[in-house]
C-alpha cells in the first residue's frame, strides 16, 4: 500500500483518534449490559457483567477484559513512523473448518483495516514441537529467517497436549519471549483455547495460567483466548447445533473471530503511551478469572 | 535373513530412539542420546540408509550390479517409502480425528500441523500426496522418498568417480546453506522440516565412505587415528546440550546456517558432531556385540526391517502421545507406553520376517 505522505499522517492521526474512541467505547457501554448475554460467565465480587467489546463482529463480542491485557509495542510503533511496511510473523496453526487457511490473511486484512496506510507484510508458520522441547529453537531459526517487527505467537498446545513439565514450559517459553524482545522484535501471545473437556483440567489450567503470567513479566500484550471462548461458551446460541457437537462449534466460532480479537489487542497495545505511564487498567493484566479457580 | 551386524544394530538403535523421542514429555526421553549432544538419531538413521544402498547395489562379490538394474531397485524402494508415508499419514489423522471425537476435545485436532488438514482438507489432501503437507513427528519419510528418488544420480556418478559424486552432493549443501534452498510447505507458508538439499550430504556420505571403505583400509586406519577426536567431539556436544549452549541465530554472522544449530539444514555444527560421534562410537558395536546377545539379535532384527518397523514406529509414537495426554501422562503410563511400543517395533519386525519366508517354512 503506498499513499502520499501526508495523507499517510492525516490517517495516522485520524487512527489514533478513532483508536483512542474505540478503547474508550468498551467502558461507556458497559452500563448498557447486552441483552444477548443470557448466562455470563460471573466474576468474583459480584461485579455486573460486562458487555462485550462492540467494535467486534457481533457473534465475536467479548469484554475486553476476557480479551487481552495489554502492553507496549515498541518495535512496530517504530515501524510506523518509519512509515515501513510492519512485517509481522504468525505462529502457530488453527483447526476449524475454513479458519486456518484463512486466518493469517484474515489476520493481515483486519490489521490493514485497523491502522489504515499501513502495509502489514504477514509471514505465517506453523510450529511443530514442544517450546520445552525443540520447538523453541526452531522459533528462533524462523525469527531470524523472516526478521519480523511483530510475532503472534499461538502458543501452549503443544505442549498442553504432551503433558510437559509446567514449569519447564513456564521457563522456556519466558526465555524465547526475552530472547525475541532483546532483538527489538514486538512479541503479542495468544494462549490456548477453551473446551468443556479440559475445564476442570488442574494441569491443562496451569498451563494457560503460566502463559498469562509470562506475558504479565515481560509485559507483552496477550490475546485470552482460553477467557474469550468461555465467555463465548456462556452466550445464548444453543439453537446453533454442528454435526461434531457444541464444543466443536464453539471452536469454530472462536477460530473465526481470532483475527479479530489479535487484531483488536494490538490496535490497543499501540495506542499505549511510550512514556512509563500506562492506561489504567489496561497495562496490568485485567482481573479476569483464572482458569484454575474454577 | 542375515546375521546381526554393526549397521543393522545402529540403524535399530537410531528406531528405539526415535519412537522414545516422539512421544514428547515422557519419562524415558531424557535417557535418549538425542538430549546428550548437538545432532540425533534422524542423522545416524539418513547415514545408514546411505550406507545400506552401497551394500544394496553390489553383489556379493562386490561387483556392482547392472546400472539399469540398480536405477530400478532405487527407484522401487522410493515407491514403497512413499506409500508407506501415505499409509501412516492417513492412520495418523484419523486417529487424531478419532480421539477428538472420542473425548469431545477440539484442542486435539490443532495436533503438530493436523490443523491445516482438518481446515482444508481440500488443499490438504493434494499436499499429503504430493508430501509438501507433513504432519510433525511425520516428516522422515518424506525426507526419504526425495532423497530416494535423487540416489541414482549419485551411486552411478560414483561409480565413475567417488570424489566427483562427493563433490556435487557438498556443493548442493553448501549453496543450500549460503542460499537457505528448501522445498515448499503446502498448503501453508514455510519450508520442509528436513530440508532435502542439505540432507542429501549424508545419504550420499553413507553410500561414498561404504565404497570407500569396501576397496581399501584406508579409511578404517584414518577412523581409528581420529578416535580421540570423535571423543573430544562427543564430550562438547554433551556440555553444550547440558548447558543449552548454542549461537544466537540473529547474532551470528551471515550466511547464518554455517553457524546455527538447526536440524532442518543439518548446519555444519550439527554435521561435525555426528562424525565425532561415528568416530566414537564406531569401535563399540564389537565390543558389546559378544555380551549382550539378545540386545544386540533384537535391534538388528529392527534395523534390518526399518521401513517396516518405522512406520510401526511413527503410528504408535502417536498413539503413545494421545493416550498420555488422555490419562494425564505420569510414570506407570509412561512405562506402558514405551513398554509396549518397544515390544511393538520388535514384533513388526518378527512378523514381517515371519511373512516374508515361504508358506512351508512358516512356523
Amino acid at each position: 500500500m503506498s499513499r502520499h505522505p501526508a495523507t499517510r499522517v492525516l490517517l495516522a492521526a485520524a487512527l489514533l483518534c478513532g483508536g483512542t474512541a474505540a478503547a474508550e467505547e468498551p467502558q461507556a457501554s458497559r452500563q448498557a449490559v447486552s441483552p444477548t448475554i443470557v448466562s455470563p460467565p460471573t466474576l468474583p465480587g459480584g461485579s455486573p457483567p460486562e458487555a462485550g467489546d462492540a467494535s467486534l463482529s457481533p457473534e465475536c463480542r467479548v469484554p475486553g477484559s476476557q480479551l487481552y491485557t495489554l502492553a507496549k509495542l515498541a518495535a512496530v510503533k517504530a515501524a510506523l513512523k518509519d512509515k515501513r511496511p510492519v512485517r509481522v510473523l504468525a505462529i502457530g496453526g488453527t483447526s476449524a473448518l475454513g479458519a486456518s487457511a484463512t486466518y493469517p490473511v484474515k489476520l493481515e486484512n483486519a490489521l490493514e483495516r485497523s491502522l489504515p496506510d499501513v502495509d502489514v507484510v504477514m509471514e505465517a508458520r506453523g510450529l511443530q514441537g514442544e517450546v520445552a522441547g525443540g520447538a523453541a529453537e526452531r522459533l528462533r531459526g524462523m525469527v531470524a529467517e523472516v526478521e519480523p517487527d511483530l510475532v503472534i505467537w499461538q502458543v501452549g498446545t503443544h505442549d498442553a497436549l504432551a503433558r510437559v513439565d509446567v514449569d519447564a514450559f513456564a521457563d522456556a517459553l519466558d526465555e524465547t519471549v526475552k530472547w525475541i524482545k532483546s532483538h527489538d522484535i514486538d512479541v503479542v501471545l495468544v494462549d490456548p483455547l477453551y473446551t468443556a473437556s479440559l475445564a476442570d483440567d488442574a494441569y491443562y489450567s496451569s498451563i494457560v495460567r503460566s502463559v498469562r503470567e509470562v506475558a504479565a513479566r515481560e509485559q507483552v500484550p496477550l490475546v485470552l483466548r482460553y477467557e474469550a471462548l468461555r465467555y463465548l461458551a456462556g452466550r445464548t446460541d444453543k439453537g446453533e447445533g454442528h454435526m461434531l457437537g457444541r464444543q466443536f462449534r464453539l471452536n469454530e466460532l472462536g477460530l473465526r473471530c481470532l483475527a479479530e480479537h489479535v487484531t483488536r489487542a494490538i490496535t490497543l497495545s499501540l495506542l499505549q503511551p511510550d512514556a512509563t505511564g500506562t492506561v489504567p487498567g489496561k497495562a496490568t493484566p485485567a482481573p479476569v478469572t483464572r482458569p484454575a479457580d474454577r | 535373513m542375515r546375521e546381526p551386524n554393526a549397521i543393522d544394530f545402529w540403524r535399530g538403535l537410531a528406531l528405539v530412539t526415535i519412537f522414545v523421542n516422539h512421544v514428547p514429555g515422557n519419562t524415558f526421553e531424557r535417557y535418549t542420546y538425542s538430549q546428550y549432544g548437538i545432532s540425533d538419531a534422524a542423522e545416524l538413521f539418513v547415514f545408514l540408509a546411505g550406507w545400506s544402498i552401497g551394500i544394496a547395489t553390489r553383489g556379493r562379490d562386490g561387483v556392482p550390479e547392472p546400472r539399469l538394474k540398480t536405477v530400478l531397485r532405487l527407484f522401487s524402494r522410493t515407491i514403497e517409502v512413499y506409500r508407506a508415508q501415505l499409509t501412516v499419514m492417513v492412520l495418523a489423522l484419523a486417529m487424531i480425528a478419532g480421539t477428538a471425537l472420542v473425548l469431545d476435545n477440539p484442542l486435539i485436532l490443532e495436533w503438530h500441523n493436523a490443523g491445516t488438514f482438518f481446515a482444508d482438507p481440500i488443499q490438504s489432501i493434494v499436499g499429503v500426496a504430493l508430501l509438501s503437507h507433513q504432519l510433525g513427528f511425520f516428516n522422515i519419510l518424506p525426507l526419504y522418498v526425495v532423497l530416494l528418488g535423487a540416489a541414482p544420480l549419485f551411486v552411478l556418478l560414483a561409480r565413475d568417480s567417488r570424489t566427483m559424486a562427493m563433490l556435487l552432493s557438498a556443493s548442493i549443501y553448501l549453496l543450500s546453506l549460503i542460499e537457505e534452498w528448501n522445498l515448499p510447505s503446502w498448503p501453508g507458508q514455510g519450508d520442509w522440516f528436513f530440508d532435502p538439499f542439505c540432507w542429501q550430504l549424508l545419504l550420499v556420505l553413507g553410500f561414498v565412505l561404504h565404497d570407500w571403505n569396501r576397496e581399501s583400509d584406508t579409511l578404517r586406519r584414518w577412523s581409528r587415528r581420529l578416535f580421540p577426536a570423535g571423543v573430544v567431539i562427543v564430550v562438547v556436544g554433551v556440555v553444550l546440550s547440558v548447558l543449552e549452549i548454542r549461537p544466537d541465530p540473529l547474532a551470528v554472522p551471515e550466511p547464518r546456517l554455517l553457524f546455527t544449530f538447526e536440524k532442518s539444514y543439518l548446519t555444519p555444527a550439527r554435521l561435525v558432531h555426528f562424525l565425532g560421534v561415528l568416530l566414537a562410537f564406531g569401535p563399540v558395536y564389537p565390543m558389546i556385540a559378544p555380551r549382550i546377545g539378545p540386545v544386540v539379535r533384537y535391534l538388528a532384527r529392527l534395523g534390518r526391517n526399518s521401513l517396516a518397523v518405522f512406520s510401526m514406529g511413527s503410528v504408535m509414537s502417536l498413539a503413545g502421545q494421545l493416550l498420555r495426554f488422555w490419562t494425564g501422562g505420569g510414570l506407570l503410563v509412561d512405562v506402558i507406553v514405551v513398554g509396549s511400543g518397544v515390544f511393538g517395533l520388535g514384533f513388526t519386525a518378527w512378523f514381517v520376517e515371519w511373512r516374508s519366508r515361504k508358506p512351508g517354512q512358516r512356523a
